[in-house]
Order: C-alpha cells, then sequence, then structure tokens
C-alpha cells in the first residue's frame, strides 16, 4: 500500500479507534488492575498486586457453579435461538410474500422496547397467576400452577426471544446474499431439497450462523437484567453476580476479577469458534 | 430425418396472473442437435429453457423426452444438465468438488468419479484447477468449469442459458468455437439461449427467432438469414434493407413487385399474395451492386451517395434512391467502392432480394 493509501485508512479507522481506546481498552485496562487489588471494608480497595481474588472465582464452588451455568445457559440460548431463527430467516430471505416486510418489522419490534419492559411482560406471563398457568389450567393439562418464574427456563425463554433480532439479522444478509441460481444448480445436478440445503445453503450461510452465535452467546453471557427479574436467586448468572458485587457488597477487585474471568471465557469461546469455523476461501 | 425427437414440448403456456409471458409454444428437438433459442431480452427464451429445465413450471403444455411425459418432474429427476448465465458454481467447494457434485448424487463410486471430472476437466481445457475454488478463477475458466459440471453427467440434453454473456468480447468468440467443439465432441443434444444473433448463427444447427413470448421463425441460420417471414425476423437477424412495395404480377416461383418507380423480381416465399397488395421488400446490404455507370434492366434504382463510412476492410454507403427511401450498401472496400463519394450519381442493382410482409402482419401458415 501506498502512503496516501495508508493514510487514508487511518483515517477511515482513526475514529473508532479513539473512541476503542478511550471508552473499551482504558476500561479494560483498569478493571484488569482493581482485579488485582485487595478488599478492604473500609477503604473499598487496597492497591496492592494480589491473586487472591482469581483464586477465590476459580476455587470458590459457589463462583464455579455461576459460571458453568452462565455458559450452560449462553449454549442453550443461542441453540435455541438458532433452531428458531434459522427458519424465519430463511423464509424472510427467499419468499416474495407480500407479508415480508411485515414480518420483517415484526422481527425488529422487539427491539422497539426496552429490554425490562420486555422482561415484565415475561413475569406477566409466566407467573403463579400469569397467562401461561391460567390457561395450562383452564383446558385441565395442569391442576396446579406451574413454578416457571424463577427456573432457568424462563431465563431461557426470555433471552431466546430478546435476543432473536440478533440472531436472524446475521443469518438474513447471509442467506439474502446467496444467489439463488447456485441452489438451483444443486437441484439440476440431481440434488433433492435437502441434500441442496445441507450441501450448498448451509454452508454458504455460515458466515451468518457465526455472526448470529457469537452475538447472541456473548450478549447471554454478559446479561444482567433478563436473569435478575425471571431467574431470582435461584438462577444466578455471572452478569448480575459482577452488578451485585459492586454495588451491594461494594467488592471491586473481586466485581472485576469476575469480570475478567468472563470476559476471558467469552473471548476464548468465541476466538475459538471463529477458528474451527474458517475453512476454504470465501 | 425421421427420428424420435429427444426432447418435444407442446402446447407450453406461462402466466403471471393475468399476464401471459410466454406462448403457447411448440419446439421438438433432435438427437444430437445443436438448438438455440433466439430473441431480444424478455422475449420469453429463458422462460422456456426454464420450464425444460423443470425450474418453473408450464401453466400449459407438456414437456416430454423420449416419449415419456416429464412435465411433473422435479428438476433433479430429469437428465439434464443446465448451465447458468452467471455459472453459478458452487463457491464454497473446489472445482474438483464443484464438477463431481452430480457424480456424487448418483452415488458413482469414488475412483470412477475421479476418473471421470478428470477426464472432463481435460476436455474442456483446464485439467490442472482441480483443488481451485472459483473465486480464484477467471470468468473464462468458470464458464468452463460450468459446462463441465453439467456436462460430466452425461446428460441427455444439456441448456445453456446465456453462457457467453458475461465474458468480454475477445474470450467470447473463442468459446463460441471451444464450446461448439466441445458439443460435437460429445455430439450431446444442445439447446442454447441467446440475444445475440452471431452467437447464434456461428454456433447452431437449427435456430428459433422468439418475440413477445412466442415463436416468430425457425430454421438452419442460412435460411433465417436469407429468407425472414417477418419484419422482426428481418431486423433483428443482421441488417436489412426494408422497402415498402407493391405487388404488379405473380408468376410461376416469382413475384413482380413495384419498389418506388422501378420493378422488382423476387422469389415468392411462403406468403399469400395478390396482385395490388403492399409488401416489403428486403435487400441485405452486402447483395447490392453499385455502379458508376447506368445499368439497364430490372431490380435496378438510381440514386446518390448521401453517406460514406470507410472503416478499414468495409465501406459503408448510402444512397438515396427516391425521397424519403434510402438504400443502405456494406461491402469489401475494393477500389470500386472505395472511389464512390459524396453526391456521385449511382445506379443500384439488387437481384438478391426477398418479399416479406409488411410490419406487423405475420406470414399465414408459418409458425
Amino acid at each position: 500500500m501506498n502512503n496516501s493509501g495508508r493514510l487514508f485508512s487511518a483515517f477511515l479507522f482513526g475514529p473508532i479507534g479513539i473512541v476503542y481506546l478511550l471508552f473499551l481498552l482504558a476500561p479494560i485496562g483498569f478493571f484488569l488492575s482493581m482485579s488485582l487489588f485487595r478488599y478492604d471494608a473500609f477503604e473499598l480497595y487496597v492497591p496492592t498486586v494480589t491473586s487472591e481474588n482469581f483464586e477465590r472465582v476459580l476455587t470458590d464452588s459457589y463462583y464455579r457453579e455461576i459460571i458453568f451455568r452462565t455458559l450452560k445457559i449462553a449454549f442453550l440460548t443461542c441453540f435455541f435461538s438458532l433452531m428458531l431463527g434459522y427458519p424465519l430467516a430463511y423464509f424472510l430471505a427467499r419468499s416474495k410474500s407480500r407479508w415480508r416486510g411485515v414480518l420483517m418489522f415484526l422481527v425488529i419490534a422487539p427491539l422497539m422496547s426496552g429490554i425490562i419492559v420486555r422482561t415484565y411482560g415475561w413475569i406477566i406471563l409466566l407467573g403463579q397467576d400469569g397467562a401461561v398457568n391460567k390457561t395450562l389450567m383452564t383446558i385441565g393439562l395442569i391442576s396446579q400452577p406451574l413454578q416457571i418464574l424463577n427456573t432457568e427456563i424462563a431465563v431461557l425463554l426470555a433471552l431466546v426471544h430478546i435476543l432473536m433480532p440478533y440472531m436472524v439479522f446475521p443469518l438474513f444478509s447471509a442467506l439474502a446474499s446467496q444467489d439463488p441460481d447456485v441452489e438451483r444448480a444443486a437441484g439440476t445436478l440431481g440434488a433433492g431439497r435437502i441434500r441442496t440445503f445441507i450441501e450448498v445453503t448451509l454452508p454458504l450461510s455460515r458466515t451468518g450462523i457465526l455472526m448470529g452465535t457469537a452475538l447472541v452467546f456473548t450478549l447471554t453471557a454478559g446479561a444482567v437484567v433478563t436473569p435478575a427479574l425471571l431467574g431470582g436467586k435461584d438462577v444466578q448468572m455471572l452478569g448480575q453476580q459482577i452488578y451485585d458485587l459492586i454495588l451491594t457488597t461494594l467488592n471491586w477487585p473481586l466485581a472485576s476479577a469476575v469480570a475478567f474471568v468472563l470476559v476471558v471465557c467469552q473471548f476464548l469461546i468465541i476466538a475459538l469458534y471463529f477458528r474451527g469455523g474458517r475453512h476454504g476461501p470465501m | 430425418m425421421t427420428q424420435e425427437p429427444v426432447l418435444e414440448i407442446k402446447d407450453i403456456v406461462k402466466r403471471y396472473g393475468d399476464i401471459q409471458a410466454l406462448g403457447p409454444v411448440g419446439i421438438s428437438v433432435r438427437e444430437g442437435e445443436f438448438l438455440t433459442l433466439l430473441g431480444p431480452s424478455g422475449c420469453g427464451k429463458t422462460t422456456t429453457l426454464h420450464i425444460i429445465a423443470g425450474l418453473t413450471e408450464p401453466t400449459e403444455g407438456t414437456v416430454s423426452m423420449k416419449g415419456r411425459d416429464i412435465t411433473a418432474l422435479e428438476p433433479p429427476q430429469r437428465d439434464m444438465g443446465l448451465v447458468f448465465q452467471n455459472y453459478a458454481l458452487f463457491p464454497h467447494k473446489s472445482i474438483f468438488d464443484n464438477v463431481a457434485f452430480g457424480l456424487r448424487m448418483r452415488r458413482v463410486p469414488k475412483p470412477v468419479i475421479k476418473e471421470r471430472v478428470d477426464r472432463v476437466l481435460d476436455l474442456v481445457g483446464l485439467p490442472d484447477v482441480g483443488s481451485r475454488y472459483p473465486s480464484e478463477l477467471s470468468g473464462g475458466q468458470r464458464q468452463r468449469v460450468a459446462v463441465a459440471r453439467a456436462v460430466v453427467i452425461e446428460p441427455s440434453i444439456l441448456l445453456l442459458d446465456e453462457p457467453l454473456s458475461n465474458l468480454d468480447a475477445v474470450l467470447r468468440k473463442r468459446m463460441r468455437l471451444d464450446l461448439r467443439e466441445i458439443q460435437q465432441r460429445l455430439g450431446i443434444t444442445t439447446i442454447f439461449v441467446t440475444h445475440d444473433q452471431d452467437e447464434a448463427f456461428e454456433m447452431s444447427d437449427r435456430v428459433i427467432l422468439m418475440n413477445n413470448g412466442g415463436i416468430e421463425q425457425s430454421g438452419p441460420p442460412e435460411e433465417m438469414y436469407d429468407k425472414p417471414e417477418s419484419q422482426f425476423a428481418a431486423e433483428f437477424i443482421g441488417e436489412a434493407n426494408l422497402v415498402e412495395a407493391r405487388v404488379v404480377a405473380i408468376e410461376p416461383g416469382a413475384l413482380k413487385v413495384k419498389v418506388a418507380e422501378a420493378i422488382f423480381t423476387a422469389p415468392a416465399g411462403k406468403m399469400a399474395v395478390s396482385e395490388g397488395d403492399l409488401v416489403t421488400v428486403m435487400v441485405r446490404p452486402e447483395r447490392i451492386e453499385v455502379s458508376k455507370t447506368p445499368v439497364n434492366g430490372g431490380n435496378t434504382l438510381q440514386g446518390k451517395v448521401t453517406g460514406r463510412v470507410f472503416s478499414g476492410d468495409q465501406i459503408a454507403l448510402t444512397m438515396q434512391v427516391a425521397e424519403g427511401l434510402e438504400i443502405l450498401c456494406s461491402k469489401p472496400s475494393t477500389a470500386h467502392y472505395r472511389d464512390l463519394r459524396l453526391g456521385d450519381p449511382v445506379w443500384i442493382s439488387a437481384d438478391d432480394c426477398w418479399v416479406l410482409p409488411r410490419a406487423g402482419v405475420k406470414t399465414e401458415g408459418a409458425k
């Protein structure tokens, strides 16, 4: 690249680079150093170098369980979002129906109300006297109201719903950018619909699957409000743990260590994931 | 040829809502034939091809192959290879896997696949690209791979949907010959769709000219060029001087028509005419003789040179022969034609002319 090209690149990347430096890397550096400090009940933290916060996060079974649950819920949310989102994205990308625009709007619609509003919506639906229990009891499927709130199911259900747009849009754009003749070509060469899907459509939507699942995974792993409101004390996840440690317990060093573990987990999983997903020139 | 057609489509109609896009159209294709569907965009040629391939369902009519009705069959059940306009190679598969795809779907054993893919890549002149990916090939190479992928399954019919239109002019000319050669070598029945008359003529045994969702005329290239049956056919294929004339006499095998003040004798075509009818006389620009000295006899007009374009090997002359009537002539640029200058009085003879119905009127009996 010549000099003016380099300058132009710098110009393009400059602004976002500065924003990242100030508001992403600096805070990460800040909480990384905070995670090495010692907690003190009176001074909040003492700036020394200690590994006790990390030791606690990684050895205390309480935290281990939360880390495990967070990753489990993130995986399951990803899985169900993909299973439900893919057919929808496929329909949106291929359909010539005039309902396409309406459906597109419905997919975005959840983003228009706040996450707290949507979460409260689920409380109304899933509560002891909520619509789901009322309906099931009326049709006689159950005699006692089910305990849905404060379970992992409630958290999973709400997360899948709330994060659906983040799954559908990358999938949609990957599917919509495929040349429809490529699928037709597979057909003329003797591949039925299922073979065509497995051999052509699915691999060609790989970038969309990677993007969508990565987005949903990271957003779930870092979720705070939804698990706090729908999971209660029984379904603790890392995001909400950090929130509690900072605002209630005021143990900033420990909160930083938990946050650091969360970021590293996410980073490692996503990095491994993208490495594994890369093959052949596209 | 009395042979049964390999493929026959009958009374095919395609409607989208109230709009009739195609038909009724009937075509039968002989074994080993290279047939071209030629026509402007929107004439229905691609729709026809897609109906043959099973990608589009006809509203009415039947498609049959070797006497068997295949109208209801899905593309995978049809024994055809299709080359798409944009090639539609699988971008995520290597060239080898692209070509092998159809064989894998037919559960051909691996060693046989290897052998057949190698052989067909050899045939299209790309023996060493198996491990590459489509994005690493040039347009012409991708085109060859698309052909290889379609013929490796040894289909009864090869369908080509404007496969040359995305190539540059030089490559396009070479690929015409190459495609034709591959077709000849395999002896595979081929239906080719194009809007390019040169392509159609250079490659085909037979051309079907389509317009407005119907068949305008069909026949071998020479016949299409010499004996167009409509003004559309005359204008779409090559260049033509089209002059209005009146039938003055009907003789066995010939017509006498009055062009401006002159009498022309033309072969009587399939057209039914009677004395006094208005018709169109067609003269191809290269079949005109121009003389600086008076010429006597029929099929001659007098005029003067009003335009002259010299383009190296060719020279194009425009000559006014009557008020509002200009004749175009294009000739090899020999000394005789080069010496003609603007304003020169000239005598034009057109012994080789052809009579067709006036614009908008179709020849009776012609389909």
